[in-house]
């Protein structure tokens, strides 16, 4: 079936989250995109989260979250400092639509690779630079990752436990929301080219498409001159509204009520306790006065519960409630098990990995729904195609680039990453548990027909 | 003035509250043509606060006005047949229709998918609901929090020793904006180039799921479950650290951290003491190493140690600003980011502006946030030829 986004030709310079998770997006619809990578300094991804927590073998093929953010895409490893490379690299994007990268300006310009040097060898490409705080301006130099743009966004003061610190969540979240819009801009830049057939550059600041999403905050001081403060899971109209303890080890649920109804039937649920007739949560402006106060209360109730009985029992009376679903249960939540939200890969077996299930979309197309067609790509798998197969690259030269080292499947310095223990993480705190049968569990659950995908 | 990158995209744009509004107005700022429905009560967003001046007035939402600027509004009570029938009539010349109702909703009004692709079968249809339009949570009432709970970014937000948190404001709701406008525009591609027009089902807890690393993959790979992270780590402080004025998130890159060339550039002799000198006595010591780390930055001012860390050591620090520092910042204002747009309402005020820079075509609000029904004649006479008096009769009978 034709994709939407079937002849549209990406080349993606990028790393981490912001490009690939963007480039990932448009891949699912059936963007060609061809990964350019370095054996010299392999994308920061490649060398941890590693599978079976390993460092055996082609370790740079077998992490984690490499493979969430390239399903669908070629690697092409290109030693840019090598005059044969850059002009590969020229070639490719002659033949491309759309150029993708998140370095700083600094090495876009070593390499001359801004938008003045691409449009003399395509003039109608259309590239697109996401930074930290944007490709011009005093800081366009400084490098940045998620966690230090959601601070500049303005999000991160006003979020965090009211007794506290500005909070951070364990991700880097800023680069996610900064690929969603990104994703955007191509496909408005692409809208643009079809109706005049002009090209453009396109500059993301990854700081500032997270502002984009808070302007109650913005406006609020603009205005009003007022800053919120921080409140952790409160909310200002709604109460009860937070999070709270479930039965077992770390179990919560999250409840916001809207309404009296939803107030009652809370108390319902929960067999009215005493103090749901106490005057002082009779209605909503009471229960924010006396917040703290139901937020112990309730949390004594909600504590002899299952957080999914809770959940739906909760929910068949009209309660919002969710509950806080850790990774394991998200991969075995019945709702996006029926939905089909994760899809299953086969891997290269160089990589050593089996079929696993990989995270989907944040859509559905009823006629191309599109998908993960093959899992990410290893080093430098698709050297020869790009170069001989694409560009005509004799085969005498691409051998003699392979025997200098500038393209490669291995990295320069393939010295493995040091990995912490199972053991080691569980007494650190990164992680709260570990299932020595995860393969059986996820096979008996992702059960995979060989000869699908890749 | 130049061009905008959607000119001559028609987009019916009949959302209300935050996620739906978001993605009409990303369409709209880039030139979109959307032409916004409400009830004939309003968009329960004119209700929202921040209002300006703090005056809670319908027109005075500036959560309202920054959601739907650009765009046209006509109201319409599609509960009655007439204005079902002129919903169906605008719809028939759009190429995107945006809704974000509860599932139920539409099909009870006839105006459903399947019924609009029979007027129009080249239309693309965007539905954004809480957990979309099928599965066993499809009715389940939701909010914010409680995507981040179902999403699963609420189970790695926070500390160890404490609850689960979210951020401020409404996230989800513009995750879920930002990720129905991209896909508009995929499928708007496809029916340019096809004719052929298809349902785009946009559930609110997928956005949140598809973007968290090192989460279900910890699992898929390792067997393990994550969670929130102790207070005190050792290696790894990405918590914002207290400086003299404010707080500043001091990333080290690195597996193993540099810390005497972190004490050296703070200034800060007790990092080196010998309780911080491996990565195990480190996360021993984990507390009076993060103690040691703020009792140096606390002597900093958090813009000259941003700087600094940048200029000498390569460090990535990133300084938490305030709204009111994001508003001031030298760098948001060398490229322009702030808009003021002036609102017939309530005058001038400042917005979020431009959220990516396009050289070509870019970002320009066209016009304010529109009044309650401020386009009806426009649309309903102008476009679809009633007359004033039939207008006059529809007023009068609740339809619009």
């Amino acid at each position: 079936m034709r994709l939407p986004l079937d002849g549209i030709r990406i080349i993606e310079m990028g790393q981490l989250i912001a490009i690939p998770h963007a480039i990932k997006l448009l891949g699912d619809m059936g963007a060609e995109v061809i990964r350019i990578e370095s054996c010299a300094r392999l994308d920061n991804y490649r060398t941890h989260s590693l599978y079976e927590n390993s460092a055996e073998g082609r370790h740079w093929d077998r992490a984690a979250n490499f493979y969430e953010q390239n399903r669908n895409k070629y690697s092409l490893t290109l030693d840019l400092r090598n005059d044969d490379c850059i002009a590969a690299l020229r070639d490719l994007i002659s033949v491309s639509d759309v150029f993708a990268e998140n370095f700083t300006p600094r090495v876009m310009r070593n390499f001359r690779l801004e938008y003045e040097d691409l449009r003399r060898v395509k003039p109608d490409i259309i590239m697109v630079s996401s930074t930290g705080y944007g490709y011009i301006g005093p800081w366009a130099d400084y490098g940045a990752i998620g966690y230090t743009t959601e601070a500049t966004s303005g999000l991160a003061h006003i979020t965090g436990y009211k007794d506290g610190p500005p909070a951070l969540p364990e991700i880097p979240y800023a680069d996610y929301t900064a690929a969603e819009h990104t994703a955007f801009a191509i496909m408005a830049a692409l809208a643009y080219r079809a109706r005049t057939g002009k090209g453009q550059f396109i500059d993301v600041s990854q700081s500032e498409t997270l502002t984009s999403t808070i302007p109650e905050a913005i406006m609020d001081y603009a205005a009003n001159g007022r800053t919120a403060e921080r409140i952790g899971n409160q909310d200002a109209a709604m109460s009860p509204h937070g999070c709270y303890p479930c039965a077992g080890k770390d179990k919560w649920i999250a409840i916001a009520v809207a309404a009296n109804a939803q107030w009652q039937a809370l108390c319902d649920t929960l067999d009215n306790p005493a103090w749901a007739a106490d005057k002082r949560f009779a209605d909503a402006a009471s229960r924010l006065t006396h917040l703290d106060d139901l937020d112990a209360l309730l949390s004594k109730s909600t504590a002899q519960w299952d957080q999914y009985e809770l959940m739906t029992a909760l929910q068949s009376k009209g309660v919002p409630a969710g509950a806080v679903l850790d990774g394991k249960r998200l991969l075995f939540d019945p709702h996006l098990q029926a939905r089909g939200f994760y899809e299953t890969a086969e891997h290269d077996p160089i990589s050593g990995i089996p079929p696993l299930p990989y995270t989907g979309r944040p859509w559905k197309f009823s006629h191309t729904p599109g998908g993960l067609r093959s899992a990410a790509p290893t080093l430098g798998k698709h050297n020869r195609f790009a170069l001989c197969e694409m560009l005509g690259m004799p085969t005498a030269q691409a051998d003699s680039l392979e025997a200098s080292g500038a393209i490669g499947a291995a990295p320069t310095r393939p010295s493995p990453p040091r990995i912490a223990s199972i053991q080691e993480q569980l007494r650190r705190g990164q992680i709260i548990a570990n299932d020595a049968d995860y393969k059986q569990r996820l096979a008996q659950r992702f059960p995979h027909k060989a000869g699908m995908g890749d | 003035m130049q061009d905008r990158a959607l000119e001559g995209v028609r987009v019916l744009d009949l959302t209300h509250h935050v996620a739906g509004p978001y993605c009409a107005k990303l369409l709209a700022d880039f030139g979109a043509d959307v032409v916004k429905i409400e009830r004939p009560e309003g968009d329960i967003a004119r209700n929202m606060p921040p209002f300006f001046n703090d005056e809670a007035h319908p027109d005075k939402s500036l959560l309202f006005a920054y959601l739907n600027t650009g765009k046209r509004s006509v109201t319409l009570n599609l509960k009655t047949a007439t204005g079902n029938a002129l919903l169906e009539r605008l719809a028939a010349d759009a190429d995107i229709v945006v809704e974000n109702f509860a599932p139920r909703v539409l099909p009870s009004l006839g105006l459903d998918y399947p019924a609009l692709r029979r007027i129009n079968p080249a239309l693309v249809m965007v539905s954004i609901s809480n957990f979309g339009q099928t599965g066993p949570y499809r009715d389940y009432k939701a909010a914010d929090i409680v995507h981040y709970a179902l999403g699963g970014l609420m189970y790695i937000f926070g500390s160890a020793e404490r609850e689960p948190l979210k951020h401020a404001l409404r996230q989800t709701q513009f995750k879920a904006g930002a990720n129905a406008a991209t896909a508009a525009l995929i499928g708007h591609c496809h029916q340019q180039f096809s004719g052929e027009g298809q349902h785009i089902d946009i559930s609110i807890q997928e956005c949140v799921t598809s973007a968290l690393r090192d989460t279900t993959s910890l699992y898929t790979y390792a067997g393990s479950i994550r969670q929130r992270q102790p207070a005190y780590t050792g290696d790894m402080p990405r918590s914002p650290v207290a400086t003299a004025d404010g707080y500043i998130v001091p990333i080290h890159f690195g597996g193993a951290v540099d810390w005497d060339g972190v004490a050296d550039f703070i200034d800060e002799p007790a990092l080196k003491d010998d309780s911080f000198a491996t990565p195990e006595s480190r996360f021993a010591n984990a507390k009076a190493l993060q103690e040691a780390l703020e009792a140096g930055m606390s002597k900093w001012r958090k813009f000259e140690l941003m700087r600094e860390a940048h200029k000498r050591r390569g460090h990535i620090y990133g300084v938490v600003h305030s709204p009111a520092e994001t508003l001031a910042s030298e760098q948001y204002k060398a490229r322009g980011y702030f808009a003021d747009i002036e609102h017939p309402a309530f005058g001038n005020a400042t917005y979020p502006g431009a959220p990516f820079i396009m050289s070509a075509t870019p970002w320009r609000a066209a016009s304010p946030a529109p009044e309650l029904g401020q386009h009806n004649e426009a649309i309903l006479c102008g476009k679809l030829g009633l007359s004033l008096s039939e207008l006059d009769l529809l007023r009068a009978s609740g339809v619009v």
